[in-house]
């Protein structure tokens, strides 16, 4: 097979490339492709392009003794730097957002180990320890008929559940539990595992709703009969929620009546 | 004022008994891994220590089925490839010991809590089963290795079912160890009115090994072993082709480079499909599980999946056209158009198909099987007889492999997370099926179908052409090179993402990891670690086949530098 010369190969498949790229390009921008695609299509076709020159590449001279081991310590840098800057391209998850989510639902479950406990215990006698001396400094720098102030800083810290709004507890737990990714609710999240929830509050009460989420087979959305037999919905909630947080998620969805959305009807299997 | 004053008093008598107790509490010394943390430290453990059992079990597979062909066909080179991979096998069995060790001794200081809970659970396994599995096959491996020279000629057949026994014991430590392993992904399904807390204390031994990912991590790992252990063969070839001085050590380690890729390739087709099967498991046993991978916190890591898988399987391919290229009489070798027509047609008949008949549904087969036998078939008919010479073919082959990876590689959304998915970052409607699965699966399938076709034609051209073994372009070698990094790369990706389905579990859905180190950690930041353990391995599986092969090459070589006709040998 004739060899072309390297550079003339690189020329010619290399404008090729370009050419295909740009056409691919124009295309996607004509059929509403988001530019990051457009992006990407140009840089399959000059991955087409760099297999090509390849294909038709020259044959390599050998590489020998310090050479060669030069040329391989060279070729693993590169492709070292080509996977860690490849996956550093991509768009990257912010740990922030899940640290806090991890954070809300692991902190209850934590408090009820033993282990939790014993750190509850040390941490409170902490804050004692650090309240104890504010006041007996305030109690040495003020006079007798002086007033302690001590301020609760539990108080200040004290969750939503303990303002009473079980409703905006109940949507915590519905971004917590990431009922999002089967349900669709305000036009956001799946659909297709699961029917869409923003209505569900005209068609089940609270009772049968908390009856659905420990047990999800005594309870199918119409239409939803393969996801019901498939055991879609996970039977892992009345295990991984505490009582009052399947309160505040059944308080939450009951209150979900809009209907303009059509929620499927939902029917008793058990 | 005394009432105030007997209220600090009071608060006084409290913050006393709560010191008392402050200062009773047990306080165990607390690890924390410098720069690293704990986690991360765990985690490059634990991909390292798989790394070397991945070659340890690999290997044997890829030694006795070669010295099987040596036996069978009277060719030494077999014989000299199986006792080659299995001397450095022996080297790195130590080092396997070695990192799982330092593994356990990291996770118990690290985590004891879970570690003592979970060593208890499995106890049988840990402190009876593992071990003697663990030293059987040690006794196996070295008996095989030192006995290779005693037991030859009309022994060799013993020596031949030492290495299966060798293999069986080594598919029994992999089936084990990969109880407790998935039994982290997918403990239990809670039984009817009991909770999965009670299910699992009601659970016996075998009932916690046998869960629902455990038979798909065992195939998983098993062609993953095999794949590797192929790679790894020719990482040793390349590495003494390089360093070879004679045209005889040369041709040697060409023949021996073409062997590993052949089987590493070879078991390669079928990973994409164990892996498809480990998570469809996954997903089947907790269906919010899929999302997490497919388009939440994992998506890009799939992403960057599609990259690897892509690359590897453009690699393979050109190592196929470069091994091509050298063959005398290459030229003449023609194969249908109907195949590259079938070739050209598969990503969109395969992704329709299975969009009809979605797995586990089993029509959309139908339509693979037409498109794979039917060209062949056809094409004997008068008026199709039409052909393309093997190079064509394979350049149009790679055309599509591009093509599938781009397919492979089309996410919904260019966005770590669907939850931020926008109209700028996301597909147009109309082309939304590109990143399901039935266009997944359809690239899948192409990229095996185009590969299977590359061997065909290397299977014809060796038939009817000449081979000069040691003439192979040298780019070859950095392509064997290139094939085992990034296989191990990607196994060191797809094991990050295996962890991380548990989410923020020890034992998903069980026992929930409280550090604070329990998140998911981003892409770019596993990149550098896997990086790194990819790295290091390297680096010992270099040293140990500089160390076992380089010094012995000179006396074991066989001369094989002649030109022959291929099918003569």
């Amino acid at each position: 097979m004739a060899e072309q010369s390297l550079t003339k190969n690189i020329l010619r498949k290399g404008l090729i490339g370009i050419v295909v790229g740009v056409v691919l390009v124009i295309a996607a921008r004509l059929t509403h492709f988001p530019e990051i695609f457009q992006i990407m299509f140009f840089v399959y076709a000059m991955l087409g392009a760099f297999v090509f020159i390849l294909l038709d590449a020259p044959s390599m001279t050998r590489l020998e003794g310090g050479k060669a081991v030069v040329g391989l310590l060279l070729f693993y840098v590169i492709i070292s730097g080509v996977y860690i800057a490849g996956a550093g391209i991509l768009p990257q998850y912010d740990p922030g957002i899940e640290k806090g989510k991890i954070e809300k639902l692991l902190k209850a479950r934590r408090a009820r180990t033993q282990q939790g406990k014993a750190e509850e215990l040390i941490a409170r006698a902490k804050a004692l320890d650090e309240k104890a001396d504010a006041i007996t400094k305030q109690l040495a720098s003020l006079g007798a008929g002086a007033q302690a102030v001590v301020v609760s800083s539990e108080r200040d810290a004290a969750p939503a559940a303990a303002s009473g709004d079980l409703v905006a507890v109940g949507k915590e737990q519905w971004e917590l539990q990431e009922c999002y990714n089967c349900h669709k609710l305000y036009g956001q999240g799946g659909k297709k595992r699961g029917p869409e929830m923003d209505n569900i509050g005209n068609l089940m009460t609270a009772a049968q709703l908390r009856e659905k989420i420990i047990d999800p087979k005594s309870w199918m959305a119409e239409g939803f009969d393969k996801q019901y037999k498939k055991g879609k919905m996970p039977d892992k909630y009345k295990d991984l929620m505490f009582d009052e947080e399947i309160d505040a998620l059944v308080a939450f969805l009951v209150s979900l009546k809009d209907a303009s959305v059509n929620t499927p009807k939902p029917i008793k299997m058990k | 004022m005394t009432l105030r004053r007997s209220l600090l008093v009071l608060l006084g008598l409290l913050v006393t008994g709560a010191a008392v107790a402050y200062a009773q509490a047990p306080e165990a010394p607390s690890v924390d891994f410098p720069y690293a943390g704990n986690r991360t430290a765990v985690w490059f453990v634990a991909n390292l220590h798989i790394l070397f059992a991945a070659f340890i079990l690999g290997a044997p597979i890829f030694a006795v089925v070669s010295e099987w062909l040596g036996y069978k066909n009277n060719d030494p080179k077999y014989d000299r490839l199986a006792k080659e991979v299995t001397k450095v096998t022996v080297i790195l069995y130590s080092m396997t010991a070695l990192t799982g060790g330092l593994f356990i001794f990291v996770l118990l200081g690290t985590y004891p809590d879970f570690t003592t809970w979970f060593i208890q659970h499995f106890f049988m396994v840990f402190a009876v089963i593992y071990p003697l599995l663990f030293i059987a096959e040690t006794i196996i491996l070295y008996t095989y290795f030192y006995t290779w020279d005693s037991l030859k000629g009309e022994k060799k057949a013993r020596h031949i079912a030492l290495g299966v026994l060798l293999n069986i014991v080594g598919t029994v430590t992999l089936f084990v160890i990969d109880g407790p392993t998935s039994f982290m992904n997918t403990p239990a399904e809670s039984a009817e009115g009991m909770s999965i807390f009670e299910t699992v204390a009601s659970m016996n031994l075998w009932d916690k090994i046998a869960n629902y990912s455990w038979m798909p991590l065992n195939l998983h790992r098993l062609v993953g072993n095999v794949t590797f252990g192929g790679f790894i063969a020719g990482l040793i070839a390349a590495y003494m082709y390089m360093g070879a001085k004679s045209d005889e050590e040369r041709s040697y380690y060409d023949w021996m480079g073409f062997v590993g890729n052949l089987i590493g390739v070879g078991a390669l087709l079928l990973l994409p499909f164990m892996g498809y099967l480990l998570a469809y498991e996954l997903c089947d046993y907790d269906a919010s599980i899929c999302p997490y991978m497919m388009a939440d916190q994992l998506s890009m890591f799939f992403e960057m999946q599609g990259a690897m898988v892509g690359l590897i399987f453009l690699a393979s391919n050109y190592y196929i056209w470069l091994s091509m290229k050298r063959i005398q009489g290459v030229e003449n070798v023609r194969i249908s158009g109907l195949v590259m027509i079938a070739v050209i047609l598969m990503p969109a008949i395969m992704g329709l198909a299975w969009k009809m008949f979605p797995p586990p549904e089993w029509q959309s087969l139908i339509f693979l099987a037409l498109l794979v036998f039917l060209p062949p078939v056809l094409s004997k008919l008068p008026g199709l007889r039409f052909t393309v010479s093997a190079f064509t073919m394979i350049k149009v082959g790679f055309l599509m492999i591009v093509v599938a990876d781009a397919i492979w590689m089309t996410p919904h959304g260019f966005v770590a997370t669907q939850a931020m998915a926008t109209e700028e970052n996301e597909l147009p409607s109309w082309a939304s099926e590109l990143a399901l699965m039935p266009a997944k699966n359809a690239a899948a399938f192409t990229l095996v179908f185009l590969t299977v076709v590359n061997y065909i034609l290397y299977n014809r051209a060796i038939k009817c052409g000449t081979i000069v073994w040691g003439k192979i372009d040298f780019a070859s070698q950095f392509v064997l090179i290139f094939l085992a990094f990034s296989a191990i790369w990607t196994m060191g990706l797809m094991g990050t993402v295996r962890s991380l389905t548990r989410k923020y579990y020890h034992v998903y859905n069980l026992l929930p990891d409280f550090t604070p180190e329990s998140f998911t950690p981003t892409l770019a930041y596993s990149a550098w670690w896997i990086t790194g353990t990819t790295l290091v391995f390297y680096a010992v599986v270099s040293f140990a086949i500089i160390v076992t092969l380089r010094s012995t090459d000179k006396k074991a070589s066989v001369p094989q530098g002649e030109a022959l006709p291929a099918a003569a040998k």
